[in-house]
């Protein structure tokens, strides 16, 4: 069973939407309990940094989800703010973040390269993918998806990057640690090509 | 004809696929069903698509023509989207010359193909458009009834909205040639009336099941012109023709949708009425599950007689639906979520039990008459379908 | 490199989609729930649907609707219409909508931003400015802001106003075009040349297209930003005969390209 973290924040109509679409069962998680039939998780988060890490504190979930993920090793994906949490802190605020995948979020705003652009950075922009990993089999020649982010996560070893984008700057976009997966756009609001990137999250 | 609860055994037709789930199908001694007969022994040798089909088309095209002389557009095009629909509005353009409106009903269930491909011949005829919406929820609590009423016949109601629009739009514009993509081609076998295949729009029917299976409230939304209306006032008064031109014209299948895609972009669909959302979760999933009566028999039938599928190929097809498992069990949901029903509430009404217009207050035998006796003067050979 | 967004704009109306002209008279369009389908299957960049009714009657979002709307996108839906409080922005926001919009509400009190803005997140924050050209005998030129389905002018200078807005939490700015509403006779370039230039969060410009070529002057003139459209994507032809378009990748793709280039090179 794929488990949506529900701790707060997160769009997680729209990611059971999108598995229902696909006909893969999904279910969201509130409580460490209803983690137990996890096979693989999906961490959303939008809005602040901190705000995301203190609901995520209080929600009761996290030392079942670091069991699961450092301990048993299960496939987890961090979508935008989500992603962003797999760092070891932003930019953003002063709490830390999960530290999974070492890395840093910072703010558009203050790279040189992309701080006079609109922010945040508000629709579909171009993944340039690191071909024959398994979250890009079956894509088109030319996916794109749709982002919503004023901050980046800057990876610290750059081999974990499965992907990049560019907004002033090529960004990191999408990190892949093992089965520690972040993807900073949003697939479930992306049409088929994030339908895709979720379904071969769900079954590779 | 009642129901008749003695066990018959299963038969199927020997030529086509039409069977013993069509209760008043007859067979002769070489095993053809009554509808292969009725092909081989009265449209056969009526249809002809060569010089002779031609030379009426075009005797046709030039009575059309000089009717419409000195106005906007001389003749009007229900299109859905669909293959019959488009070919005609495409046969009528640049095979008749002629300057037709299209027209479009929305009943609130057309799917991206069909809108898509309404675009594609707008574009690419360079023809006008106007589109009938109707209603939304005047045409949702109406279907509810329909569903509520627990008959075969669900597609009376967007049928009715469509013809009524049609035919009350050429007659404010006082436009008496109507095209319709109608053809002997895919439809030489009629869908039985048993399965849902009423015949035309009957004001009684729609009353009675909206009295008994309604909301309560009127529905003086929903947009209705009686057959019978239709055919003395419309056809008879006022002057109205509907014309056939597919059938004047080498019609096959296969070709029309490559013609049609060559020239405009136009996108085939994998079955026939799949332009409308409703149709085909009506025809794909609600009447074979429901009533164990499968359309696409018909559909297969026709395209049988006319040499355009074997027999082989469309008995593998009716072995299974046209649509998959998941799909069909998401398109129930939002079937029901459209009209806004619950997916239980939905259930209900399809375990309950099953009824036919004959439990309602119906004039079909009336409208069976007056199509009969118009048949046997010579006035009319067909339903208006 | 970031894409012009492409954006349906559909309006409803006792229920129903409709398309207004300078914001009067309401023509039915039907059913909202098939239109948004209909726009997915397309693969709209994005789609906003605004209640025309919710705030001149003063009720909640239609909660069921949003809902409804929201499972059949697979695209940011932005919703506006009635919104007054962030407790109703954040139970909008959980219904799978990406976006929560304010107009009237904004006007009011633009502290309801900052508080949205934290319930939701800023990116999540719209702000819609309802623009026309100054009417009143002794208004002068320029232009004013309005609300309440046009009913109602408000004498504030919609830049500076838009600015406000953007400080205190605004995460998109929807600049709305009164006079153009419904006519498909092109966009105001020269305002929305001047709101981009005095923002810097993302620009949506919404009223006045007809056509793709109105969308590329726009990107021309503007660079990257939202080009909203009703009676583009709804009507077809010289009887406004009502039929759901949006256009295939390839065309919008060749379009930004061409726009973005011209916009770069002026």
């Amino acid at each position: 069973m794929i488990r949506i973290v529900d701790y707060g924040v997160g769009n997680i109509q729209a990611f059971l939407n999108m598995f229902k679409r696909l006909g893969i069962e999904a279910a969201r998680a509130r409580t460490a309990d209803e983690l137990n039939d996890a096979t693989r998780l999906i961490l959303p988060g939008v809005g602040a940094f901190d705000t995301a890490m203190a609901l995520l504190n209080q929600s009761g979930m996290r030392p079942r989800l670091e069991e699961l993920v450092q301990g048993r090793q299960m496939p987890v994906i961090g979508i935008c703010v989500g992603m962003q949490m797999l760092a070891d802190g932003s930019d953003e605020g002063e709490q830390p973040g999960l530290g999974w995948v070492p890395g840093r979020v910072k703010a558009f705003a203050t790279h040189p390269q992309s701080q006079d652009l609109p922010m945040p950075h508000m629709g579909w922009n171009d993944l340039k993918i690191r071909p024959g990993h398994e979250l890009f089999a079956d894509f088109e020649p030319e996916p794109r998806f749709y982002f919503l982010h004023s901050y980046y996560f800057d990876a610290a070893n750059k081999a974990d990057v499965a992907a990049t984008a560019e907004y002033g700057l090529s960004f990191d976009c999408i990190v892949s640690r093992g089965h520690i997966h972040g993807v900073q756009c949003h697939p479930e609001k992306s049409h088929h090509f994030g339908a895709q990137l979720l379904k071969n999250f769900a079954l590779n | 004809m009642s129901n008749d609860n003695s066990y018959k055994p299963y038969r199927i037709c020997s030529r086509c696929i039409m069977d013993t789930s069509d209760p008043n199908i007859r067979f002769d001694v070489h095993g053809l069903c009554d509808y292969c007969n009725n092909y081989d022994t009265t449209i056969d040798p009526n249809w002809q698509t060569d010089e002779r089909g031609a030379a009426k088309l075009s005797a046709l095209a030039d009575t059309i023509r000089e009717a419409g002389k000195g106005k906007d557009f001389d003749c009007i095009i229900g299109l859905s989207g669909g293959l019959d629909s488009s070919y005609a509005a495409f046969v009528a353009k640049e095979k008749m010359g002629l300057r037709p409106l299209l027209f479009h009903v929305d009943a609130g269930w057309n799917t991206d193909q069909a809108v898509g491909n309404i675009e594609k011949l707008v574009d690419g005829l360079g023809l006008d458009l106007y589109t009938d919406v109707v209603n939304w929820e005047a045409v949702k609590r109406m279907q509810v009834a329909f569903l509520r009423a627990g008959i075969p016949d669900q597609d009376l109601v967007q049928d009715a909205a469509f013809f009524s629009g049609l035919y009350r739009f050429a007659r404010q514009y006082k436009i008496k040639h109507i095209i319709t993509g109608s053809n002997f081609s895919t439809e030489c076998c009629r869908e039985p009336e048993e399965w849902g295949g009423y015949l035309g729009i009957d004001k009684r029917l729609f009353g009675d099941i909206w009295a008994r299976c309604g909301d309560g409230r009127p529905n003086d939304e929903f947009p209705l012109v009686d057959i019978l209306v239709y055919k003395i006032w419309y056809q008879k008064v006022l002057g109205m023709t509907v014309h056939h031109p597919l059938n004047l014209v080498p019609y096959v299948k296969k070709d029309a949708e490559d013609e049609l895609g060559r020239l405009y972009g136009w996108q085939r669909f994998q079955h026939k009425h799949h332009e409308s959302r409703f149709t085909r979760f009506y025809e794909d999933y609600w009447l074979p599950r429901k009533f164990g009566f499968h359309k696409r028999r018909a559909h297969f039938s026709s395209l049988i007689m006319t040499g355009q599928l074997t027999r082989e190929a469309a008995l593998e097809r009716i072995a299974k639906p046209e649509m998959d498992e998941h799909f069909l069990t998401q398109e129930f949901e939002y079937v029901a979520h459209k009209l806004d029903l619950t997916v239980d509430d939905l259930q209900h009404i399809f375990a309950a039990p099953n009824k036919t217009f004959r439990d309602y207050k119906n004039k079909r035998d009336l409208i069976g008459f007056g199509a009969n006796a118009m048949r046997k003067l010579g006035l009319e050979k067909r339903f208006f379908r | 490199m970031l894409r012009p967004r492409i954006i349906p704009c559909l309006l409803v109306h006792k229920g129903g989609l409709v398309k207004t002209q300078g914001f009067k008279a309401p023509k039915y369009v039907g059913d909202p729930i098939n239109a948004v389908k209909i726009f997915n299957e397309k693969e709209s960049d994005e789609l906003m649907v605004l209640d025309i009714d919710a705030t001149v009657n003063k009720v909640e979002p239609n909660y069921a609707l949003i809902a409804k709307l929201a499972a059949e996108c697979r695209m940011p839906l932005c919703y506006g219409g009635g919104v007054t409080t962030a407790e109703q922005a954040s139970r909008i926001i959980d219904l799978g909508v990406e976006k929560v919009s304010v107009s009237a509400a904004a006007l009011a009190d633009p502290s309801l931003l900052t508080r949205m803005a934290e319930a939701i997140g800023r990116q999540s924050v719209v702000a819609v400015l309802d623009i026309r050209k100054k009417t009143g005998l002794f208004s002068g030129k320029g232009y004013e802001l309005c609300t309440h389905n046009a009913k109602t002018a408000h004498k504030l200078d919609p830049i500076a106003f838009a600015q406000q807005l953007q400080a205190v939490g605004a995460g998109e700015i929807v600049l709305n075009s009164i006079d153009r509403d419904g006519e498909m006779n092109g966009y105001d370039l020269e305002l929305a040349r001047q709101m981009r230039a005095a923002l810097k969060v993302p620009l949506t410009v919404l009223g006045g297209a007809g056509s793709l070529d109105d969308m590329q002057a726009l990107i021309t003139a503007c660079g990257v930003v939202g080009a909203a459209a009703g009676s583009l994507f709804v009507f077809k032809g010289p009887y406004r005969a009502v039929l759901i378009s949006y256009p295939a990748q390839a065309q919008k793709d060749s379009m930004c390209r061409t726009a973005l280039a011209a916009h770069r090179s002026r």
